[in-house]
């Protein structure tokens, strides 16, 4: 395996809805931020990859329009995934060890306010005969998961509610957090149901940002880092289609990933002190703790995406974050998941460290 | 086992509604639309000048400068005839569908040339935008109804 590094990582704020900023205008600053830390320019970079989905931008091939911040004269290589752009960071990581270039750009674009109703949107993602006529409700398919795990005595409302005011209070140190605070368990718990047992606070808020990151080869990323945070294991696995075939109370997809990934790094989840986990409701976090193996990590530091959910950027953030830690020389190992699908049907796991192995 | 006979449709409608986002380059264009009005931007760094602009060189990544009109005069620099009727279509077949270049922008605008026959439309012809009513301006590119020859003797 080659030496493959995080050398920079970006983001805007996360925010409820940006009226003003078409795609470009609401990349091209966070590129330039990640491009200006690693004291690189554009041309510099050989291969681009970036994610979004056109069923949050309500355009077809809307992802284009991006690529005006990135300059795409004279031609580039690049290439873009239709879901988190975490896939686009594993795209980017194969592309280095395929030894095509030394340097990577991965952005993600997320735009979770555009869609009207995520009611009418959400449901397109399911199976199309069976599930998607019956429209659930954008929570519901997580609202059984959590269910399912409260009767199981995998978690508990007030566990639920413990997780969210953690992730606040971690998100009010975080200036790119949507929402922060310091809630306490009982205010939480006396909030209305929104899909039973989980509360409007349960589920990550949707909203808009982008969020850059640099990848760099071997000797490029010394150069271009103090402390690159080396990418020693990725992997990502996917569930079946249809959730009710599938034990909800498990998940053997990102434990799966998570045991890959651990092969290829020669060290597992457990070993890390920092984890940040694409939670896209509270009481996933006690099931990527178990199918992770997790046992001593801070969980989502930087508050997670209970503190905001920029749709399609979400899953990178959370690799720029666990980078972040290594690169400020605050963790040794890290690790990194993202997901796609609905009740975290498809999971990637990211596991980075401080020294190249 | 003999199978029942085989579901072949299920009706299964969708529906969505978004927020589009214009931005601030292109709400300039748009905006000046709605005043029959066309606005270019340049770039500072290559001189490219954009119609429609957005915010941003898309070469030089430097904010392009301050918007400038353009009469909306222009030349054909490419055109097809389309043939093919098919759902939603605005104008009746055949018809033309054309890449002007505006006076002073170095970009095309894609446009439908009418009040000329499809065989006399030719590369390098001169045409002018026909605006709609005022009633029927809006920050859309569709308060141009179409292009048409500038001399009549072209139609």
């Amino acid at each position: 395996m080659r030496d493959v590094a995080v050398v920079s990582f970006a983001q805007s704020p996360c925010v409820p809805a940006n009226r003003d900023d078409d795609m470009a205008e609401i990349v091209l600053p966070v590129l330039r931020d990640a491009l200006d830390a690693a004291g690189l320019g554009r041309d510099d970079v050989d291969f681009f990859a970036s994610g979004s989905h056109d069923f949050f931008e309500g355009r077809t091939f809307s992802y284009i329009e991006s690529l005006d911040a990135v300059g795409a004269w004279p031609p580039i290589s690049e290439s873009h995934v239709e879901m988190d752009a975490a896939w686009a960071f594993a795209e980017a990581w194969a592309w280095l060890q395929l030894g095509e270039g030394e340097i990577a750009l991965v952005y993600g674009i997320g735009r979770g306010s555009l869609p009207a109703d995520l009611d009418q949107v959400l449901p397109a993602q399911l199976d199309p005969y069976l599930l998607a006529p019956l429209r659930p409700h954008r929570d519901a398919l997580a609202g059984l998961q959590a269910a399912a795990m409260v009767d199981a005595g995998l978690t508990s409302e007030r566990q639920l509610a413990e997780v969210v005011a953690r992730c606040l209070a971690a998100a009010t140190a975080n200036p790119a957090a949507q929402t922060s605070g310091r809630p306490s368990v009982a205010e939480l718990l006396a909030a209305p149901y929104v899909a039973s047992p989980l509360r409007a606070h349960d589920v990550a808020p949707f909203g808009d940002a982008a969020a850059v990151v640099v990848l760099a080869a071997g000797p490029a990323a010394r150069r271009l880092a103090e402390r690159p945070a080396w990418v020693r294991g990725l992997d990502h696995r996917m569930d079946t289609h249809y959730p009710g075939a599938r034990d909800l109370t498990r998940c053997d997809s990102a434990q799966l990933a998570g045991a890959r990934a651990a092969e290829l790094a020669g060290f597992a989840a457990a070993d890390a002190e920092v984890a940040e986990l694409h939670t896209e409701y509270s009481h996933q976090e006690a099931l990527l703790v178990t199918a992770l193996g997790l046992e001593k990590a801070q969980l989502n530091p930087s508050g997670g995406p209970l503190a905001g959910r920029p749709a399609t950027a979400t899953g990178l953030v959370r690799l720029g974050e666990a980078a972040r830690r290594i690169m400020d020389g605050g963790a040794e190992r890290a690790v990194a998941h993202a997901t796609n699908g609905p009740a975290l049907q498809h999971n990637l796991v990211c596991l980075l460290a401080g020294e190249p192995g | 086992m003999k199978l029942p006979e085989p579901v072949t449709t299920m009706a299964s409608p969708l529906r969505m509604e978004y927020t589009y986002v214009a931005g601030a380059g292109r709400s300039v264009f748009l905006r000046a639309l709605a005043e029959r009005r066309m606005l270019a931007r340049r770039c500072p760094g290559c001189a490219q000048v954009y119609l429609p602009p957005p915010e941003f060189c898309s070469r030089c990544l430097r904010p392009l400068g301050a918007p400038f009109e353009l009469d909306g005069r222009g030349v054909v620099s490419t055109f097809c005839v389309v043939n093919f009727p098919f759902p939603g279509q605005v104008y009746q077949p055949p018809y033309v569908v054309a890449h002007i270049r505006i006076d002073g922008a170095d970009t095309r605008l894609m446009h439908l040339v009418r009040e000329v026959a499809p065989e006399r439309v030719r590369i390098g012809l001169r045409v002018e935008p026909v605006w709609v009513a005022d009633d029927e301006l809006e920050t859309s590119m569709t308060s141009i109804r179409y292009y048409r020859p500038v001399e009549p003797a072209d139609a």
